[in-house]
């Protein structure tokens, strides 16, 4: 990936920074304490991961209700054999971890109406990175058909393009930084103005781009960068 | 699921690994993926041993040899945390768990790395006196170098503050980590068995004895 759009990316421990969350790709703020992305269900590989993440915690929770099972069978044990206890065991110690499991998850399904937001913001991220992804693989496509250094590449008003993305950049962190400021705080602060101002600017920007390259191959990633940052917009007027 | 990707980073770089936990740098995250990843090695390396008697004998021990790691940090940790504090250690609980995580996690890879040793003589020896006498040593081994780790990274700095609460708190370390020992022996006494002596499977023994009166009986009926 070129070095301007590596510059475009923003990374984990910007996101990180600007939220003032731990991001994963399945869970926002980490397994135990945090909740899970709304996304993962709509991706087969993050989904698959989610699954695993129960199994490991429903296994782990076995693991620490094994105590619970240990009173019991040491209560309810009597002569009968080395392994009569077992039964009210496993479902001790089953029956335990499930519940633990089931709070988990009840813990997280009620945060997660509090990083509503940001998951959505989050989303945003994933796809403005996308787009981004798209055109290193034209860049590399171009490199690899051996296109002269002075000859136009295929992607020839790539400097308008790269300006959308990088308006889309500053809207996505400005709307981390809000997001971030109503979540903490729970109110209104002064800069919720200015923010939205200017996320409202870069989109009218991005709009005017698109407009002039609607009729070209590139007002694709045009329409990409206008639709994140309408998005984004709609997300802020929400929180606003 | 990047909970493995944790692990190799205190591996890659653990010094920064510790300088973040120091600083409470996403400790949350951190805990996620250390309990899960050294649930996951220890569930590995005690399936294997379980494997000596039989399958059930199998995930007995999976679930089983976690257990004893994860249970004698949870009960030792709030000694631990309650005497460093009383003398002065400014870490909260949170970064104290997270310590411990990380030297339990040490512990459970150098165990999965004995794995295939471990392997090996489950399928070339039948002799069950040799199979848990080769555990007790690997378990030692693992266990000693992860209690070294510990110390290393637990043992307090002056930070500008007077060296008597250092010297406290060192003396505390060291207790608290014979006791991890004591806690952690007694424990996997309680929850055996983990190997399966030949017969018919158990899910616990009767309670009876002490962890060092047992290792005496096995060495007396190798030797004899």
């Amino acid at each position: 990936m070129k070095a301007e759009l590596a510059d475009l990316m923003i990374s984990e421990q910007e996101i990180e920074r600007l939220s003032g969350c731990d991001v994963g790709s399945i869970f926002i703020g980490g397994v135990f304490g945090g909740v899970y992305r709304t996304s993962v269900f709509q991706d087969p590989q993050r989904l698959m991961g989610f699954c695993l993440t129960e199994v490991a915690v429903f296994l782990l929770s076995c693991v620490f209700t094994l105590p619970l099972g240990l009173v019991t069978i040491r209560n309810t044990s009597s002569n009968i054999g080395p392994n009569a206890g077992m039964v009210p065991f496993l479902v001790v110690v089953i029956g335990s971890a499930l519940l633990l499991v089931g709070a988990w998850n009840g813990y997280m399904a009620i945060r997660r109406s509090h990083f509503q937001r940001l998951m959505h913001l989050l989303d945003e991220i994933d796809r403005y990175h996308d787009v981004i992804q798209a055109i290193a693989v034209l860049d590399q496509l171009d490199s690899a058909s051996g296109l002269p250094a002075n000859q136009p590449s295929s992607l020839h008003n790539r400097a308008e393009v790269l300006e959308a993305l990088r308006l889309t950049r500053d809207s996505l962190i400005a709307s981390l930084m809000t997001e971030r400021i109503l979540r903490e705080s729970r109110g209104l602060l002064a800069r919720r103005q200015e923010l939205l101002a200017s996320i409202e600017t870069n989109l009218t920007t991005v709009r005017a781009l698109e407009m002039k390259h609607q009729a070209n191959e590139y007002g694709q990633f045009l329409n990409d960068a206008l639709e994140i940052g309408m998005r984004v917009q709609r997300e802020m007027q929400q929180m606003l | 699921m990047n909970y493995f990707s944790t692990v190799i980073s205190l591996l890659r770089d653990r010094n920064e690994f510790l300088e973040e936990i120091h600083n409470g740098v996403k400790l949350k995250s951190k805990i996620s993926a250390l309990m899960i990843s050294s649930f996951c090695f220890f569930a590995v390396y005690g399936a294997i041993i379980g494997t000596f008697h039989s399958p059930l004998q199998a995930a007995s021990s999976a679930i089983k040899l976690p257990a004893l790691y994860l249970i004698t940090l949870l009960v030792c940790l709030p000694t631990l945390y309650i005497f460093n504090v009383l003398f002065g250690a400014k870490q909260t609980i949170t970064q104290h768990f997270t310590y411990l995580l990380t030297a339990v996690s040490v512990i459970a890879l150098l165990l999965c790395g004995f794995a295939p040793v471990t392997l090996f003589f489950l399928i070339t020896v039948n002799d069950y006196s040799f199979f848990l006498l080769l555990n007790v040593i690997i378990f030692t081994l693992t266990g000693i170098l992860g209690v070294s780790f510990l110390y290393q990274i637990m043992r307090p700095v002056a930070d500008g503050e007077n060296g008597q609460g250092v010297k406290v708190r060192t003396s505390i370390l060291r207790f608290w980590l014979c006791l991890y020992g004591f806690v952690g022996s007694q424990l996997g006494w309680t929850l055996r068995p983990f190997f399966g002596s030949p017969g018919q499977f158990e899910l616990f023994r009767p309670r009876e004895g002490s962890f060092f009166s047992g290792v005496w009986n096995a060495l007396i009926n190798l030797l004899s």
